[in-house]
């Protein structure tokens, strides 16, 4: 398995925000997890990454544990993720935002760049040349040295997907990529999505355009009320009863 | 492929040009002008450009902001002196022994303070710097207590003691020039990157793996070596050390420097110390109105280039270009 997570369980105080959820994600899969607003579909993707620790439970990657684990642990143990706002740094270029997914493979300490020692620049090069293989690959490479600030919505997603390839990652959350996106733009988001899971990197995903999400994903997770409410192929949710009373017929803007 | 364009691809050789030549020039300055008084001030840039440009890497660079550039000044200042005179060090190497100190507080604070979020450090530093006053004050036996010490020796190696201003002036440029180079090219560097994505988004730079608190606390204890330095090169200049030499209102003196000069721009500190010394220098003669007449040119500024005066300058020369090629 990729990813097992098991009985997982997060409380705000009182507020149960996730319960006795269990689901797995298998290499190279492309798995979304859908359900109505408030489901907990983001603070599952929060445990997962370490931006929350989990109250009760497991998450394991690759059999390792990394429930409750630091953001940048979990971050180098090789979960990538991209945010439902697009979290890129604005006041640098976008070269720079992908340069930052592969810069912990990278060396050069606060002395050595200081000095400007000779390795330094080297390993400068590569680093550069990393983040420009990632743009390419986003589509993005022609505007390298553009802020990122002065980019489109659209665009800035695929800086983040950019910036979370050159992580290497062998996991990457995608919480809502497609929100705010246009049909064609989903289409061509749809695509990219294929792209990075044909590289041999899984995909776990959140989002609530239904067409996007089956179209694109190998099995679905369902969350309602927090609690785990179905799990299987987009054929088999789209059929489900229980999913259909829950959210597909009757939250109708899905 | 342009020269420009080269260079930004090297910018370690760009920053070593653009401070070899700044560098030049100021070592030309007492060649065409001669001797006098001015020296002096220029000697005091060259000390106070030190805390100042630490400040910015700390601030400007990384976004976390620090009340204690005046501590780790006093702690350079006086460290340093009691080692050369109480102990006998050379001048030079107390000035580097008392880094060692520098970086054993900066990293401890650093360490503790710096898992949190960016304003714990400003009120943590404040504390630790009216702890700093404290102990300078009341440690009269190792301090001097409220008198200070006198008769710190003068820079200086092999039994060559700098004695006068242009001695002083030629030892302390180039190293202001080179502490400024070492910052430029941390600030072009792949930490310089780091720090800047921290400065804007802390939780994104932990989803790519990266340990923000490493490198904030590497910053920190950074920046506080620059004002250390400064301190020492301090002390061993003008000869003596008080409670007043980095003092909670110096610390503020040099936020508003940078106010002043301008955050995001390594030279900017250069810039706000040149005018502060100078506004300091030139509003003696209206004692009584120093500290207004430099409020009002602060608020001044601030009104007129909210981001300092640097940037504020090259923006406007940047609009002036494009309104004349449009």
């Amino acid at each position: 398995m990729m990813l097992a997570v098991s009985s997982l369980e997060k409380r705000f105080g009182g507020l149960v925000a996730l319960k006795d959820v269990h689901f797995s994600v298998t290499p190279g899969q492309v798995k979304a997890v859908i359900g109505p607003n408030g489901a907990g579909k983001t603070t599952l993707f929060n445990l997962i990454a370490g931006t929350l620790k989990p109250t009760a439970g497991d998450i394991r990657l690759d059999g390792e544990t990394i429930a409750g684990l630091p953001a940048p642990r979990i971050g180098m143990a090789g979960v990538a993720r991209t945010f439902q706002q697009p979290q890129v740094f604005a006041s640098l270029t976008i070269l720079e935002n992908a340069m930052l997914g592969g810069h912990r493979y990278h060396r050069g300490g606060f002395l050595a760049c200081g000095l400007g020692l000779k390795h330094t620049k080297r390993e400068e090069d590569k680093l550069r040349e990393r983040a420009e293989q990632w743009l390419a690959f986003a589509g993005i490479a022609d505007i390298a040295h553009r802020n990122a600030s002065e980019l489109p919505l659209g665009q800035q997603r695929y800086v983040e997907i950019a910036r979370a390839m050159a992580t290497g990652s062998k996991l990457i959350l995608m919480d809502e990529p497609a929100a705010g996106l246009d049909d064609t733009e989903t289409r061509e988001l749809a695509d990219m999505v294929r792209a990075i899971s044909d590289t041999g990197t899984t995909v776990l995903l959140i989002d609530h355009h239904m067409d996007f999400v089956m179209s694109l994903a190998d099995e679905v997770l369902v969350l309602n009320f927090g609690q785990r409410l179905a799990e299987g192929t987009p054929h088999e949710i789209q059929k489900s009863q229980l999913v259909i009373d829950a959210y597909l017929g009757i939250d109708d803007d899905a | 492929m342009s020269v420009f364009a080269k260079l930004n691809n090297h910018p370690v050789r760009r920053n070593t040009i653009q401070v070899g030549l700044f560098l030049i020039s100021m070592l030309l300055v007492p060649v065409i002008f001669g001797p006098g008084y001015y020296l002096n001030m220029m000697i005091f840039i060259a000390v106070l450009a030190l805390p100042a440009l630490g400040l910015s890497l700390l601030s400007g660079l990384a976004g976390q902001l620090a009340i204690s550039h005046g501590a780790f000044f006093a702690i350079g200042a006086y460290g340093s002196a009691i080692l050369s005179t109480r102990a006998g060090v050379n001048p030079v190497l107390s000035t580097l022994l008392a880094q060692l100190l520098v970086i054993a507080i900066a990293a401890g604070i650093g360490a503790v303070v710096l898992r949190l979020r960016s304003h714990y450090l400003a009120i943590a530093t404040l504390s630790f710097a009216i702890i700093v006053e404290l102990v300078i004050e009341e440690w009269r036996g190792m301090t001097g207590g409220m008198q200070g010490m006198l008769g710190i020796p003068p820079i200086g190696l092999f039994g060559h003691e700098a004695s006068s201003d242009i001695q002083f002036y030629y030892i302390y440029w180039p190293v202001t020039a080179l502490m400024l180079l070492f910052a430029l090219n941390l600030s072009s560097s792949r930490i310089g990157r780091a720090l800047r994505a921290i400065r804007e988004g802390e939780p994104v730079v932990s989803s790519l793996g990266i340990h923000a608190a490493e490198y904030k606390t590497g910053i920190y204890v950074v920046s506080s070596v620059f004002a250390g330095v400064g301190g020492a090169l301090y002390a061993h200049f003008v000869g003596f050390v008080t409670p007043a030499t980095g003092s909670i209102m110096f610390a503020i003196e040099i936020i508003m420097v940078l106010a002043l000069g301008g955050f995001d721009r390594l030279w900017g500190a250069l810039v706000g110390v040149a005018l502060i010394t100078l506004l300091n220098e030139y509003a003696l003669g209206f004692a009584d109105y120093k500290k207004i007449i430099l409020g009002v040119t602060l608020i001044a500024v601030m009104l007129v280039f909210p981001r300092g005066l640097l940037p504020g300058l090259i923006d406007l020369v940047r609009n002036r270009r494009f309104a004349r090629t449009a």
